[in-house]
């Protein structure tokens, strides 16, 4: 192949400011040959990679987001859930306070009665005790009274009357005292 | 600029040839305008190579630089997601590089270099992918219906529709290709012509007209245009 390049100015034709010539048509091959150059190296270098990026980001963002709206979907049916089962658990907890309540007051009720009959009973007994300890002390006191009585009776007989009539005053009064005791 | 021997000043807007090859007998100029095609080549491409090293590792809460990258790719995405559906998303890559090449191509003045878009060959390249973009996608996604609708409303409007097709890149070539000579021969003429006292701030401010401005709009419209051309054609 015939390759030569002239550097010398005569032999290099002069400029021109246009012309419509076969020169022209090989000028605007090669400057379309350069800007298809042009636009392959900055497209490879810099748009493309450039491009990739945003659009990795942007899918990037795109599945967060669609994994966040998932999970918050997931969130809401949990929630729902969660107060269906807050809303069971009350009507349930009502439930079983309303019957530990009708419980207790059975219960209550119960020991209120038990209450009131042993209270009745400890009165009753009481009163009972209350009869027979003041039968006891009635009885002690008569016996005291009678002791007394029969002690001073007989310090009065000792010094007021004779031996006769002791006996007879003693006689009278044993006659008399079983005839009480009898009675009684 | 040249000064002929009568002493007029002579303006040299002309697209210098700086080699010639020949290729199995085939003469190929290298023009300025390859020349500065291959700068700003390897500037970008030294520049991607840059911030692709700087973002060797994507943060997933991005700063600084990655924050721009993203910006921009999304922009590029957006606005072609916006403009066509998913259906224009594979051309984010070509658009960004085109973006990217007209406007450090059109904004080249501002270091001396002469904007390969002022060249025509490089605005109709540009144009032609367009061009050839508007056919792909077109028959890809109408499939005989493209086809058809060069023979709508009535099949004596084909050499109208083939003619308003055709005119297409030429429009887009030749909008860009205007804008961005007009601006250098417009700066040229006053870093030549005008007297040396205008030489201080004044270019600074047709700079940022001629170069930044209209720079940043004319590849705006030619991004855009494109990018509606490629859409009517899948509709």
């Amino acid at each position: 192949m015939n390759f030569k390049i002239a550097l010398l100015s005569g032999l290099v034709p002069e400029g021109r400011v246009f012309g419509l010539d076969q020169q022209t048509l090989i000028s605007i091959g090669i400057q379309l040959l350069n800007v298809c150059i042009l636009a392959a190296a900055l497209g490879f270098i810099l748009y493309k990679p450039v491009q990739e990026f945003l659009r990795r980001r942007t899918d990037k963002i795109s599945s967060q987001l669609k994994e966040a709206q998932e999970k918050m979907d997931q969130a809401e049916k949990l929630k729902a859930e969660y107060e269906k089962k807050l809303q069971e658990i009350d009507s349930e907890r009502i439930k079983i306070l309303e019957s530990a309540r009708l419980a207790a007051a059975e219960r209550s009720r119960h020991i209120i009665e038990e209450a009131r009959w042993e209270a009745t009973e400890i009165r009753r007994r009481a009163h009972e005790n209350i009869i027979a300890e003041r039968e006891r002390l009635k009885e002690e006191t008569r016996l005291h009274i009678i002791e007394i009585a029969s002690l001073l009776a007989g310090k009065f007989i000792e010094h007021a009357i004779d031996r006769e009539a002791q006996d007879r005053l003693f006689d009278e009064a044993m006659a008399q005292l079983e005839e009480t005791a009898w009675l009684n | 600029m040249s000064v002929l021997p009568g002493g007029d000043i002579l303006l040299d807007f002309r697209v210098d040839n700086l080699w010639v090859l020949q290729i199995g007998g085939v003469e190929i100029w290298i023009t300025r305008t390859i020349f500065n095609t291959w700068i700003i080549m390897l500037v970008l491409i030294v520049l991607a190579l840059f911030l692709r090293f700087k973002l060797r590792r994507f943060e997933e809460i991005p700063r600084g630089l990655q924050n721009a990258m993203e910006a921009v790719v999304e922009i590029f995405d957006g606005f072609l997601r916006n403009s066509g559906g998913e259906k224009l998303m594979p051309l984010g890559k070509w658009f960004f590089a085109v973006f990217a090449f007209i406007f450090v191509s059109n904004i080249s003045g501002v270091v001396g270099l002469r904007p390969p878009t002022a060249d025509w060959a490089t605005t109709f390249a540009l144009a032609l992918a367009t061009f050839i973009l508007i056919q792909v996608m077109g028959i890809k996604y109408r499939k005989t219906g493209y086809v058809k609708s060069f023979f709508e409303p009535l099949f004596i409007f084909f050499p109208l529709n083939l003619i308003g097709e055709l005119a297409r890149p030429v429009s887009l070539s030749f909008r860009l290709f205007g804008n961005i000579l007009a601006g250098t021969i417009l700066m040229a003429l006053v870093y030549q012509l005008a007297p040396i006292i205008f030489q201080f701030g004044i270019p600074a401010v047709l700079h940022a007209y001629f170069d930044l401005f209209m720079g940043a709009l004319q590849t705006y419209i030619f991004c855009v245009l494109s990018i509606m051309f490629i859409k009517g054609a899948t509709e």
